[in-house]
């Protein structure tokens, strides 16, 4: 499953009513971003172009504001939402541990890439949410995570997928791994 | 049973650690009892917290509850079980010293209510005082009286620069013009720092309160309340809190028939650190992206959407009710002489208290460190505090008895901040540290002055480099050289602070700086391209659980036989899963 099918379908009527009770002046930029991102995950072409057609904000702004604050994204996100937290004690204690492990077990490589092949999971770094004295954090959603080591990120990625009965790429490349080095063995002893 | 009440902490720290779970959970055990919501106490080291009020009066407050001991404190309660020791903070009949020092050393005012009360009712914060002061403000007070009081209070702006609050809305009360706009600015962007989410969320009430005397005293009729999107709970109970008081005639038009007239939007945050400097918040409210603009004009005078403005921080706020009750005299006895009053600290890191604590100014980082943080966490003393965040700077175990005041802090070369306070032991690296926040603050530089745009960059590839171990001598002189021109060449606080973490722990820490140039060595062991694992063979049980974690694939050998594992080093990308998986211990850091 390719990033494609992540791309939202963008109704007409529901911007529109987005627009009709937040305001058409260029004041609302923010907001009007904050009630497309919240419904879609992310900030679909479609939706930006009608707020751009419908309301007094223009182009510039709109991207202007969209590509400053860091809330906002212009790429598809996968089905569920990973937040890692990298505040200062998040940090001190060890919250880059969690995205080598969690990217690790989804199977996202390439640096660029936050979300897994298969659309499953994005995983995304936040600045502090405030939970210091549980550090390091992470969010599944809105469900939060605490004291995590790294291996404690994949435990809890691999008990909210079975939940959520998605599949973890990673995970599934490194049974088939060890499959195939548990068969090799048995096929050595048997020769 | 019935008469017993139970109450549970449900603070954003209190629900990520289970207070959700852990409250369905004891209404089942105890259907009977009254069951109660409050904020942040502040105790984050012991969350979940509950305090369970027999019918007898006795009262018990029980920490790190979870699945398991709930059950056990409900069977002890019910007479049917031993005391579930572990669990007790302190008791009626037990009281524990550690605590009642943590609590008996603190003065709590802007925190006043918070942990004390159910944040979404109006009626339990006006049980604790809420919005007396605006009764006797609006009945006896001018708006030149309360200005007065507030002058005399002494208090200074607790975002961080610490510009006398009094001074400021003289400028605004002053500028002509019938509007006027109030912002509370809670954009708490500080790594480390959350006393505003626990006040927005635990004691909403108390905040606007605080904009209601602002807004009187300087004559707005308009207010926002501009919170960081991150935190949904201080945003859902505000909401709650702007409804109630609407509702209660507290809020709108004709505030109690004084013909004094309020009201506040939310304005949501979307995520920019630089919209805490004032004048970039006001772009972000007029939905542009949040960049300075050239003071003056000051905002006081030409603010938002060019009418006069004032702008205060959710702590700062939170003072005024108390200011106004007490009057200023009162407020301006505690503290030191240029510090009046109180400030809220963020303690976390290698500290065993942490949380929120409420001081007064003039209390010596040591005394907060060890009569209320009880001293480090782990098996290593503190090296250093971080006071003030990505502004802020380090100051080392042998200035700890700085007294905590502006210009005290200021002097050590860190700043007072907004209160996040990171504690680190031997096992942080000082360098690694900086180079964290210098790329904080170069992402988050917005890119208006070049100094900052691209000095940050700068700065922060040098550091890489010498985390890298590829650092050289010069590089410390070009890092100060570049740090000071930064710090003359921004026009707001994110530019004319980012330098500090460097210059502090360049000043404080330069032989580490210089182990890691001169022996390649990071002497906390945390800078990955200057350590190296390797598997102790002798203590290793060849239980296989380090290759299954390890995300590159370098570690092998043979299931239980110890002799025969190795890490690749050359695929080795240093990440730490290992060790953090190994049971008997068996993979060395050097």
């Amino acid at each position: 499953m390719s990033n494609q099918s992540l791309e939202a379908t963008v109704e007409p009527a529901d911007v529109q009513s987005w627009i009709d009770a937040i305001g058409r002046e260029p004041s609302a930029a923010v907001p009007l971003l904050q009630a497309i991102q919240g419904a879609y995950g992310y900030l679909p072409r479609k939706a930006m172009d009608l707020v751009i057609a419908n309301t007094d904000v223009n182009a510039s702004q709109l991207y202007g504001v969209a590509t400053f604050y860091a809330q906002f994204r212009l790429k598809p996100v996968g089905r569920h939402l990973i937040k890692v937290c990298h505040g200062t004690a998040c940090h001190v204690l060890g919250a880059d541990r969690l995205n080598t492990s969690l990217n690790h077990i989804l199977g996202i490589t390439d640096e660029e890439e936050d979300t897994a092949a298969n659309g499953s999971y994005t995983v995304e770094d936040v600045a502090c949410i405030g939970c210091c004295s549980l550090a390091p954090v992470m969010l599944i959603g809105e469900e939060a995570f605490p004291n995590l080591s790294g291996a404690d990120a994949q435990r809890s990625l691999k008990k909210h997928a079975r939940k959520v009965k998605e599949v973890l790429p990673g995970h599934e490349e490194m049974q088939n791994e060890a499959k195939a080095k548990k068969a090799a063995k048995v096929q050595e002893v048997r020769a | 049973m019935n008469g017993m009440i139970i109450t549970v902490g449900e603070g954003t720290c209190g629900i990520a650690a289970g207070a959700k779970d852990v409250m369905t959970l004891l209404k089942k055990q105890a259907p009977e009892a009254e069951f109660r919501v409050v904020g942040c106490v502040g105790m984050c080291h012991r969350e979940v917290m509950v305090e369970i009020e027999n019918p007898d009066g006795q009262v018990y407050l029980w920490g790190d509850v979870d699945r398991k001991s709930a059950p056990k404190i409900m069977k002890f309660h019910k007479g049917a079980g031993d005391l579930p020791k572990d669990n007790l903070i302190r008791s009626s009949e037990n009281p524990d010293a550690e605590t009642d020092a943590y609590l008996a050393r603190q003065t709590r005012i802007a925190l006043r209510n918070v942990g004390h009360i159910d944040p979404k009712s109006l009626e339990q914060a006006q049980g604790r005082g809420s919005y007396v002061a605006i009764k006797k403000m609006v009945a006896e007070m001018s708006p030149e009286d309360v200005i007065e009081q507030v002058k005399i209070a002494n208090i200074r702006g607790r975002g961080g620069a610490g510009f006398p609050a009094a001074t400021k809305w003289t400028f605004a009360r002053n500028a002509p013009g019938d509007k006027k706009y109030l912002v509370c600015n809670g954009d708490e962007g500080d790594p480390g720092a959350f006393m505003d989410r626990s006040l927005l969320e635990g004691d909403p009430h108390t905040v606007l309160e605080g904009m209601l005397v602002a807004a009187y005293a300087i004559g707005a009729s308009n207010g926002y309340a501009y919170i960081r999107a991150e935190y949904p709970l201080a945003v859902e109970n505000f909401q709650k809190a702007l409804e109630d008081a609407r509702a209660a005639n507290l809020l709108g038009d004709n505030i109690l028939g004084s013909g004094f007239s309020f009201d506040v939007k939310i304005k949501q945050g979307a995520g920019a650190f630089v919209c805490g400097e004032e004048t970039a918040l006001l772009a972000s409210i007029e939905g542009e992206r949040g960049m300075p603009r050239i003071r003056p004009p000051f905002p006081a005078i030409k603010g938002l959407f060019a009418y006069p403005t004032i702008i205060n921080n959710v702590e700062t706020l939170s003072n005024l009710g108390w200011i106004i009750n007490q009057g200023g005299k009162a407020y301006s006895d505690i503290g030191t002489s240029g510090s009046k009053g109180t400030k809220v600290f963020a303690l976390a890191g290698a500290i065993k208290n942490g949380g929120l604590v409420e001081v007064p100014m003039g209390m010596t980082v040591r005394q907060m460190l060890e009569e209320i943080g009880g001293g480090s966490s782990t098996d290593y003393p503190i090296k250093a505090v971080q006071l003030g965040g990505p502004s802020g700077g380090c100051i080392p175990a042998s200035l700890f008895d700085t007294p905590i005041e502006y210009e005290a802090i200021n002097a050590t070369g860190a700043i007072m901040g907004s209160g996040g306070i990171i504690v680190m032991d031997e096992k942080s690296c000082m360098v690694d540290i900086s180079r964290y926040f210098l790329e904080f603050t170069q992402l988050e530089s917005c890119g208006k002055c070049t100094f900052c745009r691209i000095g940050t960059v700068r700065m922060q590839e040098i550091l890489s480099r010498i985390c890298d171990g590829k650092g050289t001598m010069e590089d410390l002189d070009t890092l100060e050289e570049l740090a000071h021109k930064i710090k003359d060449s921004s026009l707001c606080g994110l530019g004319q602070t980012a330098p500090n973490p460097v210059l502090t722990t360049l000043k404080y820490f330069r032989e580490e700086y210089e182990a890691h140039v001169k022996d390649q060595k990071c002497p906390a062991g945390v800078c990955k391209g200057l350590i190296t694992h390797f598997i102790v063979q002798d203590e290793c049980t060849g239980c296989t659980i380090c290759e299954r974690y390890c995300p590159v694939n370098c570690i092998e050998g043979e299931l239980k036989k110890p002799e025969t594992w190795v890490i690749d080093q050359e695929v080795c990308i240093n990440c730490g899963m290992c060790v953090e998986v190994c049971k008997p211990d068996a993979i060395l850091v050097q």
